[in-house]
């Protein structure tokens, strides 16, 4: 992997002469209103970004799957219906500043969104995208990405990441695409800088490891084994179904497929940012509704995270933003209960192999 | 084409077949795509009417009769409502096939009993036609369906061509209470009627299909006449949007109704979650 020692000018630079060439660049920018608040958003000048302030309300990943967005349009004529296709190609675009955990968690969705067929939208997106990591300097008491086998510094999803140093940044150009982003600019990085860089590295991680140990693998099959648990029963309550956690999830990707008439001849097929949370999700046409309860619906989320898709494909479907508990109104907590989880497991493996 | 593009299909012919539910037989508007389409017995789509959405049902045409693809639905939400008010000629959406399919190399040589109850007779019917246009390749063929009354028995034609086939044993029932004075069935529920029309389950398949609590007390008669889980076939629905493993509804825990089903096994049943 190349490193190179970038200045904060020649990256106001890089932001600079993509900006000239419309090219669309995202990077955190403070809200208006609550300038202690930051969102990814299109910026128009390498000023509006602000590194390392806090994390972003929301994760990146409506910027691959939009809230909404339109599958097809149509329009009823005498002859009969013509359906018209949207392009499957984006516009490229360039994310400056992600987190790594909201980086890793496209990765991780890539898997589900290729799963024997190819979604071309979410992956039209993926590939007109570059996307600029930094390592994660703004954590807090509710981050567990260590735990969930990432980190502060991990470069998963990342195709550069940038790591601040004297007046700068070590960029480790982690993938083709960011090593041309970065081409003809910075300097080759020294010894000195890469051993300070992961010395950085390992300070934030140091930051993050107290506050979930690493989820065991076993999780996984406790989880799977144990769909009756009475722990379910309770473990929900105060859960309100309002969602907000999928909403904000960087790995959450359920959708519900709905058609919008724009006249009474014409409209369009969206799809829509959906959650097993809501208790209309699985309601099917008769009234039976198979996950009637909360309680249903939370297992539904934990046992998707930690047991269908690790067994799926072979990885949590988490990154240990934290954005689900901190949003929670109901004070859900998910590294506390991923954590009771897991000692629940390990009591339970301990007196059955007594 | 994006995979949520659909096929344009017109309708080609309409059928009632109670005063609820309808069949649609569909041909693809462009010629070339109906000449190469195939799906297996058992695998389903989403239908669409443009303005109110798709809806998942079953093929219920057999993939050995080609050119156009059968559903049957009842008008129950807003897709199958707006389905409702079409008319031949008119144009609706399909995707699909999606799913996996009724093992139809697996039964060949050995017999097959088809039990459904009400409009669970559209998936079973599709691997009837398929099973009783490759006749010869089949031992015994018996069919058994009921409905809450006659009125209420899909396929009506069909069953008439069923009873008049040497080749296969039919037994018609309705609820009690559903009889009409012409009625020459069975005055039985499901599970009653299977355990006077079946004998054995020797050398024998079981296709079954219906509402839930049809399927809860038609088991364990399938079981007390020995035949084993994994040769007791049925087929789940469960609410989808996208049919293809990605919007995240229809998993009953692990499994995935539109990706490892919707046809399983009374077995792999028994081993998934209760929460269907």
């Amino acid at each position: 992997m190349t490193r190179k020692f970038i200045t904060q000018q020649e990256l106001a630079l890089l932001v600079g002469n993509l900006l000239a060439a419309h090219t669309r660049v995202i990077a955190p920018v403070r809200d208006e209103e609550d300038p202690r608040q930051v969102d990814y958003k299109p910026i128009e000048s390498f000023s509006q970004a602000v590194f390392g302030a806090a994390i972003p309300r929301r994760s990146m990943k409506e910027f691959f799957l939009p809230i909404t967005e339109v599958l097809l349009s149509y329009k009823l004529t005498h002859e009969g219906v013509k359906i018209t296709e949207v392009p499957t190609q984006a516009p490229p675009q360039v994310i400056f500043g992600a987190l790594p955990c909201d980086a890793a968690g496209l990765k991780t969705v890539d898997k589900v969104m290729n799963w024997d067929y190819r979604d071309e939208l979410w992956f039209g997106r993926r590939e007109a995208s570059t996307i600029v990591t930094f390592l994660c300097s703004v954590m807090d008491h509710t981050c567990f990405c260590t735990a969930v086998g990432l980190g502060p510094e991990d470069s998963k999803g990342s195709d550069a990441m940038l790591i601040p140093y004297e007046g700068g940044y070590i960029a480790q150009l982690v993938t083709e695409r960011g090593e041309k982003l970065f081409e003809g600019v910075g300097t080759a990085a020294t010894e000195i800088m890469i051993s300070a860089s992961e010395d950085t590295g390992k300070a934030a991680r140091a930051k993050v490891e107290p506050n979930l140990p690493a989820i065991p693998g076993e999780l996984s099959e406790w989880l799977k084994q144990n769909f009756n648990h009475p722990v379910w029963k309770t473990i929900a309550l105060r859960c309100h179904g309002c969602s907000a956690c999928a909403a904000l999830c960087p790995t959450c990707h359920c959708f519900d497929i709905t058609d919008e008439h724009t006249s009474a001849e014409a409209g369009t097929r969206r799809r829509n940012w959906d959650s097993c949370q809501t208790s209309t999700f699985t309601v099917h046409a008769s009234g039976h509704n198979p996950r009637a309860s909360q309680s249903e619906r939370f297992r539904q989320r934990i046992q998707h995270k930690f047991s269908v898709y690790p067994s799926r494909f072979g990885e949590m479907l988490c990154t240990g933003c934290g954005r689900c508990s901190r949003v929670c109104p109901g004070g859900m907590d998910l590294p506390t209960i991923v954590g009771e989880l897991v000692s629940l497991a390990k009591s339970e493996s301990e007196v059955s192999g007594q | 084409m994006n995979i949520y593009q659909p096929h344009l299909m017109r309708i080609r012919e309409i059928t009632d077949e109670t005063v609820d539910t309808r069949t649609f037989k569909l041909e693809f508007q462009d010629p070339s795509i109906g000449q190469t389409f195939a799906f297996q017995a058992g695998q389903f789509g989403e239908y669409s009417v443009f303005g109110e959405g798709e809806s998942t049902f079953c093929i219920a045409s057999p993939p050995t009769r080609s050119g156009y693809i059968e559903c049957s639905f009842k008008a129950t939400g807003k897709v199958t409502s707006a389905l409702r008010r079409l008319a031949v000629g008119d144009t609706v959406g399909f995707r699909g096939p999606y799913g996996n399919h009724f093992p139809l190399e697996k039964m060949k040589g050995h017999s097959i009993v088809f039990i459904a109850g009400g409009i669970g007779l559209a998936p079973v019917r599709c691997v009837i036609w398929n099973v009783l246009d490759l006749r010869d390749q089949f031992k015994d063929v018996t069919i058994i369906y009921g409905a809450r009354t006659v009125a209420d028995l899909v396929y009506k034609r069909e069953l008439d061509e069923w009873a008049a086939r040497q080749d296969v044993k039919l037994c018609l029932a309705v609820d009690p209470g559903g009889e009409t004075p012409e009625w020459k069935g069975m005055v039985a529920r499901i599970p009653t009627a299977v355990e006077k029309t079946v004998s054995s389950a020797e050398d024998t398949f079981a296709v079954i299909c219906g509402p839930p609590v049809m399927i809860k007390f038609t088991l364990p008669v399938l079981e007390k006449l020995n035949f084993p889980g994994d040769r007791i076939y049925t087929t789940l629905e469960n609410r989808m949007k996208c049919g293809l493993g990605k919007c995240g509804r229809c998993n009953i825990g692990p499994t995935y109704v539109c990706k490892d089903g919707p046809v399983f096994t009374a077995a792999e049943l028994r081993a998934l979650p209760q929460e269907f």
